[in-house]
């Protein structure tokens, strides 16, 4: 790393709440995750250098683009403020996080707000599903099809039975634990619903096959949500540290990052990477990419993984990518425990995306926080021991735009 | 106290509270009993149960049964035994004396209700009987409502309620609330008082116009008298009943049923199980809404009222602006401004004065705050506070509505933390 970037915490909504149902507008959500951070973390408005917002869709969903203005409109104090608002699908929030950190190891900030929203409860399921086809070629792979997301990561599981095998007990397996770890989370979409491994395996009236072998137990759900990190540099870390009475040391930092871009189109990934090991080459890269910097030799040096569940498929896939067993076999990480809390190396421990929810342009953010979370011990009933490293995989789409961070302590 | 719990039986499984408790209890990994007089009653149950977790994977968790067939066998393998059979004096009593013949001496015996007296529910039963009978009160619909009221009766063993407590919080995941056996405890008997007060405010002002200014942006998910619609008004006129005769207090004087109520119920106009013959509200099959007028008895439209104060403080709420949204609200004058004042001052007083009677003194408001967020999806007393300012500000709103001011409205710091989500309670419509 050039320099170091620190975290600094911040706050997620509760990922239960409806907020069209709340009649609110987006801004009202933006509003009540910074009040909240502020006082998670006690930082100072008028320290905040910067605003990096991830957002997917508001102009589809809430009629309402333009939201780093939003930040904009927080503070009297922010009036002239720099902000973005970045795209990449669900990876929004992943790159929004990944300009903020190298606007600080350019020296331009100090002290930045990385924001990541997404309401999505503004409408039906069939025009929602529609809406997240643009994260795809639309034209290509979307248009006209219902759902077409379940469909892309069904082909993914359909791509790893024709190479490896894949049991639909291993996804069931996935989706349970993910529902068992957010129901130890607050801010849970999925914390009060019910899940279990039968239901999980069963198909029926409220378990129904979305597309092939993803059934709604499979899905990460339609959520509203926002989430706030605060980045920043030594500089300003130190005097932070200094103010709150805490050790430089104890604020964990970027260890290490990666970020690739796929090709966007499903077919031709999986066609690229017909003689590799891996499924997803882009994904693996992103993660040794950020496992080389972190200067990780292998993933048992992590405490816990944050990743993409978008899918139980795309969990099933990022047990491999990250090493936890050979390519192919990261049935045998479910089947022996690995992956749950309590595990060799919890994945989701805040349940991930299918329990804690997916606000889209929200999730690289409250994956960050759940990172910052686990390895400053504030992690609640979701908390993993010790934790010192935790690595985040956020993607964009079809895992076209990849983004992992590593956060946490060298030593 | 050591106890296992892996069987339940529910009496009364085919209406909704039983089925839907019962389900809870499927959920959380029990093996439960549904009985009720047939068995196609308790399998109505079943299906509801189904319904709420949205899996068809609990009723292999569930057996369902009619009392002449299957209540011998259930209640003497139950652990514990969930009573939820009509608010009828007899009909629990009688209940009992066949529970206290067959079950365990060990079981639990609870009861869902909140407005009968707990100490003569027990009486004539055996001493075993009833060290294990407690109240063990569930919101409904359990599955969203996680509220869930706890409390012995004299000779309840005080170590089955701590268990209980424990059990129901970890185990069900209820948010339990510890109160005194006084009658309906603490969520029924401050939200029926408010209902009492703005039923009565209804032949001033008509329905619309009430569930218009103490509409959800005051806090609440649904207006009051939509929320006493999806109660019922037989259940209202009965909890209130209740209220009037085993509670005593400095409010007691608000628990009005206004003579209309009674109409209504003789014409069998109780509300959304009596949909063809409306409640407060009746929806035509055009979708449109006709609204109870008392004088006329009879239903008429809308009109749309609106109100510049309320119309404001919802923008606000729209756009995360709580705080400003109250402040306006209290600086507001005229007739309907008063109004408003009068029932957020009644909410916050009566919540406080609460405190000790219905709770132990030693949990402050939190109690009651809970039993209001995780029973009936309202702001909390406390959070209320909060918005409004403060407790100085919240004292001279008491005042200015001419109530008693409760001590512990002046001492309780309960206000001051910070609230996250509070917005979820304030709709912006």
């Amino acid at each position: 790393m050039n320099s170091n970037v620190f975290l600094l915490g911040g706050f997620q909504t509760d990922f239960a709440r409806n907020w069209a149902r709340e009649k609110k507008h987006i801004s009202a959500m933006i509003r009540e995750t910074y009040e909240g951070s502020l006082e998670c973390t006690k930082i100072r408005p008028a320290d905040i250098s910067a605003a990096f917002v991830g957002n997917f869709a508001a102009e589809l969903y809430c009629m309402q683009g333009h939201l780093g203005a939003f930040f904009v409109e927080l503070d009297p104090a922010f009036k002239g403020l720099p902000t973005c608002r970045y795209e990449a699908a669900c990876a929004s929030g992943g790159v929004a996080a990944l300009s903020a950190m190298a606007h600080i190891q350019a020296g331009l900030y100090d002290c930045v707000a990385v924001v990541g929203v997404e309401q999505m409860k503004t409408v039906d399921s069939a025009r929602g599903g529609d809406f997240l086809g643009t994260a795809a070629w639309y034209e290509r792979e979307s248009k006209g099809v219902e759902f077409p997301f379940p469909k892309l990561f069904g082909k993914l599981g359909d791509e790893y039975d024709k190479r490896y095998g894949l049991k639909a007990e291993h996804l069931a397996r996935i989706a349970e634990i993910n529902y068992a770890n957010a129901r130890r989370n607050p801010n849970a979409q999925t914390r009060d619903w019910y899940m279990s491994y039968d239901h999980a395996c069963g198909t029926g009236q409220y378990n129904p096959a979305i597309s092939g072998r993803i059934k709604v137990t499979d899905c990460s759900q339609v959520t509203d949500g926002a989430a706030i990190i605060y980045m920043a540099s030594e500089k300003y870390a130190a005097d932070y540290a200094h103010r709150c009475g805490i050790s430089l040391d104890a604020l964990p930092r970027v260890l290490g990052w990666g970020n690739t871009t796929a090709p966007i189109e499903f077919a031709v990934k999986v066609e690229d990477s017909k003689n590799d090991p891996y499924v997803l080459p882009w994904t693996r890269k992103a993660i040794t990419d950020a496992m080389q910097r972190a200067g990780l030799d292998s993933c048992w040096q992590l405490s816990a993984i944050e990743t993409h569940d978008c899918f139980t498929t795309s969990e099933y896939m990022a047990i491999d990518h990250f090493g936890l067993t050979e390519p192919g076999k990261s049935w045998q990480a479910v089947e022996q425990g690995i992956i749950a809390l309590g595990g060799r190396l919890p994945i989701n421990p805040s349940g991930g995306l299918i329990g804690c929810g997916h606000p889209v342009g929200a999730t690289g953010v409250r994956q960050l926080l759940d990172a910052y979370k686990q390895t400053t011990g504030s992690a609640w009933d979701y908390q993993v021991p010790n934790a010192r490293r935790v690595a985040t995989l956020n993607l964009g789409g079809s895992a076209t735009t990849n983004v992992v961070f590593i956060i946490g302590f060298n030593s | 106290m050591h106890r296992q719990i892996q069987t339940v039986a529910v009496l009364g499984a085919s209406g909704t509270v039983g089925s839907l408790s019962g389900g809870i209890l499927a959920q959380n990994g029990l093996n439960v009993y549904y009985l009720s007089r047939t068995k196609e009653g308790s399998q109505k149950g079943l299906s509801r149960a189904v319904k709420q977790a949205r899996s068809e994977a609990i009723a292999s968790r569930i057996t369902c049964g009619d009392y002449n067939t299957l209540f011998e066998k259930a209640c003497s393998e139950a652990d514990w035994i969930l009573e939820c059979v009509a608010e009828d004096m007899a009909v629990k009593k009688a209940m009992y004396e066949k529970v206290d013949a067959i079950r365990r001496k060990d079981a639990i015996v609870s009861s869902v209700t909140s407005s009968l007296p707990l100490e003569e529910l027990p009486q004539g039963r055996s001493d075993s009987f009833r060290a294990n009978f407690l109240s063990t009160h569930f919101y409904n619909p359990p599955g969203k409502m996680l509220a869930c009221e706890v409390t012995g009766q004299s000779q309840t063993d005080p170590a089955l309620v701590d268990f209980m407590i424990e059990y129901l919080g970890q185990k069900l995941r209820r948010v339990v609330i510890p109160v005194k056996p006084a009658a309906a405890f603490a969520g029924n008997r401050l939200a029926f008082l408010l209902f009492a007060r703005i039923t009565e405010l209804v032949r001033q002002f008509g329905v619309e116009m009430m569930d218009y200014l103490i509409g959800p942006y005051t806090g609440r998910l649904l207006p009051p008298l939509a929320t006493i619609d999806l109660v019922g008004l037989d259940i209202h006129k009965a909890i209130l009943l209740s209220l009037q005769t085993y509670t005593q207090d400095a409010m007691h004087n608000k628990l009005v049923i206004p003579a209309y109520i009674d109409t209504m119920i003789a014409a069998g106009r109780l509300g959304n199980k009596t949909r063809a013959n409306g409640g407060f509200f009746k929806k035509l099959d055009s979708g449109q809404f006709l609204y109870y007028d008392p004088a006329s008895e009879d239903y008429i439209p809308g009109y749309g009222p609106r109100i510049q104060f309320v119309e404001k403080a919802k923008n606000q709420i729209r756009i995360g602006l709580y705080r400003q949204a109250f402040d306006g609200i209290l600086q507001a004058s005229g007739t309907e401004a008063r109004i408003v004042h009068e029932i957020l001052a009644t909410y916050i007083a009566y919540a406080y004065s609460l405190i000790g009677q219905v709770t132990d003194e030693k949990y402050g408001i939190e109690g009651i705050d809970k039993v209001m967020s995780s029973g009936f999806h309202w702001a909390c007393p406390s959070l209320l506070v909060n918005m409004i300012g403060g407790a100085e500000k919240a004292v001279e709103l008491v005042q200015s509505a001419d109530l008693a001011v409760p001590q512990t409205l002046r001492t309780d710091t309960a206000w001051k933390k910070y609230y996250f989500n509070a917005g979820k309670y304030f709709i912006a419509g």
